[in-house]
């Protein structure tokens, strides 16, 4: 063999032992997916159309391997009974694969602390308003007939006999109470009658009560649910685009004559929402 | 030769892969646990025990019971339906009264003042009535609920202010020292389906707590007395809003010292399907014993409901002459009397039982003597001495003498002429002893003018013997009716 030939072979022997493997490693290894922490942002009231879309983006995070947890970001004052146990439920599902950590900004109130304790971590600011845990039900009037109006029973109009709403309602409140046991468990630091009467909490008192986990933004929230989901150098992904999230959806709250949108839900029924009364003397 | 080759390209070949996967991931990320979420099918709607009053054994106590509705009462009338069924069931009606003037004429008559969430302070005057009311023996029961106000707003900051009824029911209240707080009780511990409708098991010993074992208030303020007693006491995880504590001299309600006057913090248990949980429908029923049963003295602040029979014997002193002047007079105070549902039986002789009036002169006193010295009353020659109002002249006087005993009520009008009784009995025609000193037994009007006018006709018996004098001052102002 000549040394042209020699220097053949070894380069011939380069490209097939080493090269070659290498390139095709180097593609084989692009089919590693960059770890992805997904973002889901709840900034609005929980009602049928944030609800709708926040459950796109939780069934985009359970579909997507490369989702390999989720950050929750609330600023929520809470919302109907049933759109928050909607999002709750599917909260489950996800979080039965993947971890998920809550980042409070502003507020996460009544329902939407109900979504928080279904959460591995929640971090808020130390101003954020937490809590508030409990619901809110509008009595029916009482049942009286009107002429021009057909009905086949005496709720058909009314719904429910006003007493019988109350005893609804205390059933949603079990529900929400042991959701928050289940959720935050031994975490909880003060008695049940506590946390369980209604108040909404500044981050500061909030972590000392054990309503949350830490202080933190959202960076802090995609660090922490990297280390539950063990990953680094992930992406950070806003799950709203690829979710195919709607950016309208509807009014949630009662409009004033004046224009001015008021705290109160437009419609009556069953909340887990955070009302900020007026300032009202007695 | 070939094997090591071949290793290199294997290396090669997952060398990529692996850093890349070293790079992103960390080590495998731990099993996901199991979440629990609430087992929503366990959870129990909570329900009330309904519970059925005895409603064979009624007492038929009839009696008036007056209803307010001038205070800016927050309420309608269907809220009471059940109190007020169970007061028709003892015989009693519900009247609504609409001014203070009302207030008095009917409190005369009433068993009991009724009081509902009120808004609109009471005056001073109306106050009196009504502690006068109970100290001849009437009932007032208040209730407040702390559900009820309405909003007012700032004339300055334009800033809401909720009007409660706390405010104003406890003006009426601070006469019988009980107070009505600002606030409302709770329990997120036990409670009847919800935080705000409070249990109550520890009562007080009452004709009002007869029977009770459990009862529930719905939104019902704290109310306390100092000198009454707690009726309705509930568990220490009973708190109240003001401070988030249990008060133990503080309830669900109370019941003045002198056993007349009962505070509710609430009346939603009133309404029905309320009225039926717990022994709530055995309490609406105490409430309307409570309210008709009072032993109610009769005396003259009750004029001219004095009468206990409908049928009103009428004896007039032979001495009188039935003139025609007298005859009218007698005939105006017959109308009168019909009106308030009293019917006038003259008779020749004095009656020794029954409801009756005697009208009669000072000349002949035979027939209502024995109502003179009851009254410690002495008719004298220009002078008629009273314990009351110590001497005052016969003349242009008249005398109404009232005694309520088991024969009957007798009412006795005495003049020192026909024609000063013809003046009394116009004046008395009207329903008002206005124009007289009254006592709860005895009334001096005047009915003309003074024939022997002196300084010393009326004259004050302290002025006169100021040591030791044991009479009393004649009181000048007359003392309110109601």
């Amino acid at each position: 063999m000549s040394d042209a030939d020699v220097r053949w072979e070894r380069t011939r022997n380069l490209l097939l032992w080493l090269a070659i493997p290498l390139i095709l490693g180097l593609l084989a290894a692009s089919a590693v997916p960059q770890p992805v922490i997904g973002v889901i942002r709840l900034e609005d009231a929980i009602y049928t159309y944030s609800a709708q879309n926040t459950i796109k983006q939780i069934q985009y995070a359970i579909d997507h391997a490369e989702v390999r947890a989720v950050v929750l970001v609330i600023d929520s004052p809470g919302g109907t009974v049933v759109d928050t146990e909607s999002i709750y439920m599917e909260l489950t599902r996800l979080r039965e694969k993947k971890p998920v950590v809550t980042v409070v900004n502003g507020m996460s109130a009544s329902g939407g602390y109900y979504l928080s304790v279904n959460t591995d971590y929640i971090f808020s600011k130390s101003s954020s308003l937490v809590g508030n845990i409990g619901v809110i039900g509008y009595l029916p009037p009482s049942p009286f007939v009107v002429e021009d109006i057909i009905t086949t029973g005496p709720y058909k109009l009314w719904g429910a006999p006003r007493d019988s709403d109350m005893r609804q309602v205390d059933m949603m409140r079990q529900g929400f109470f042991e959701a928050v046991k289940l959720g935050r468990g031994d975490k909880l630091t003060a008695e049940d009658g506590v946390i369980f009467s209604g108040q909404i909490w500044s981050g500061m008192d909030a972590i000392k009560l054990g309503i949350v986990d830490a202080f933190g933004t959202e960076t802090d929230g995609a660090k922490k649910a990297a280390e539950f989901a063990k990953v680094a150098n992930y992406q950070i992904l806003d799950l709203a685009e690829p979710a195919g999230v709607e950016a309208f959806g509807g009014f949630f709250f009662m409009e004033g004559a004046d224009g001015i949108i008021l705290p109160y839900p437009k419609e009556a029924g069953f909340y887990m929402l955070y009302i900020p009364l007026l300032p009202v003397k007695q | 030769m070939k094997r090591p080759y071949l290793y290199i390209a294997i290396l090669a070949l997952l060398l990529p892969a692996l850093l890349r996967g070293l790079w992103f991931y960390r080590g495998f990320p731990a099993q996901r646990p199991e979440i629990a979420t609430p087992d929503y099918a366990s959870f129990v709607r909570p329900e009330a025990a309904v519970s059925t009053p005895d409603l064979d054994n009624i007492d038929q106590f009839g009696g008036t019971v007056v209803l307010d509705g001038y205070h800016g009462n927050q309420f309608a009338l269907n809220e009471i339906d059940t109190l007020t069924s169970a007061i028709q069931a003892r015989g009693g009606k519900m009247e609504i009264v609409i001014d203070a003037l009302s207030l008095e004429a009917q409190l005369k008559t009433a068993s009991a003042f009724i009081t509902i969430s009120p808004s609109l302070i009471f005056s001073q005057y109306e106050t009196q009535l009504l502690k006068s009311f109970t100290e001849r023996g009437g009932r007032v029961l208040v209730f407040t609920d702390a559900t009820r106000f309405f909003l007012s707003y700032d004339f300055i900051s334009g800033n809401p202010i909720a009007i409660g009824d706390a405010n104003a029911a406890n003006t009426l209240l601070k006469l019988w020292d009980i107070s009505v707080n600002n606030d409302y009780l709770y329990n997120t511990v036990k409670n009847e389906g919800n935080f705000r409708n409070v249990l109550f098991n520890d009562f007080a010993k009452s004709e009002l707590t007869f029977g009770l074992s459990e009862v529930a208030l719905y939104g019902s303020r704290s109310v306390e007395s100092a000198s009454g007693q707690i009726l309705l006491q509930g568990a220490e995880t009973n708190l109240s809003s003001a401070d988030d504590a249990h008060d133990p001299n503080a309830g669900g309600a109370a019941v003045s010292e002198d056993g007349n006057v009962v505070v509710f913090g609430d009346f939603t248990f009133l309404s029905a399907p309320y009225s039926t949980y717990t022994d709530n429908a055995t309490l609406i029923q105490n409430l309307a014993d409570f309210a008709l049963s009072g032993e109610r003295a009769v005396n003259l602040n009750n004029f001219p409901y004095l009468f206990q029979e409908k049928t009103v014997q009428v004896f007039v002193s032979p001495d009188l002459q039935k003139a025609p002047s007298l005859v009218a007079a007698l005939g105006s105070l017959q109308s009168s009397m019909r009106l308030l549902n009293y019917k006038l039986e003259f008779v020749d002789e004095a009656p020794k039982s029954g409801d009756t009036i005697i009208i009669g002169t000072f000349d002949v006193t035979d027939e209502y003597d024995s109502y003179l010295k009851k009254a410690d009353v002495e008719i004298d020659f220009d002078v008629i001495n009273t314990t009351q109002f110590g001497e005052v002249s016969r003349s242009g006087n008249a005398l109404v003498i009232f005694d309520a005993n088991q024969k009957g009520n007798t009412l006795v009008l005495a003049a020192n002429s026909s024609e000063d009784l013809l003046v009394l009995l116009s004046s008395l025609g009207y329903g008002s002893l206005g124009s007289c000193l009254t006592s709860d037994q005895v009334a001096v009007c005047s009915v003309g003018i003074d024939d022997f006018y002196s300084d010393e006709s009326f004259s004050d018996p302290s002025q006169e013997s100021p040591e030791g004098s044991t009479e009393p001052t004649p009181e000048v102002t007359p003392t309110p009716s109601g």
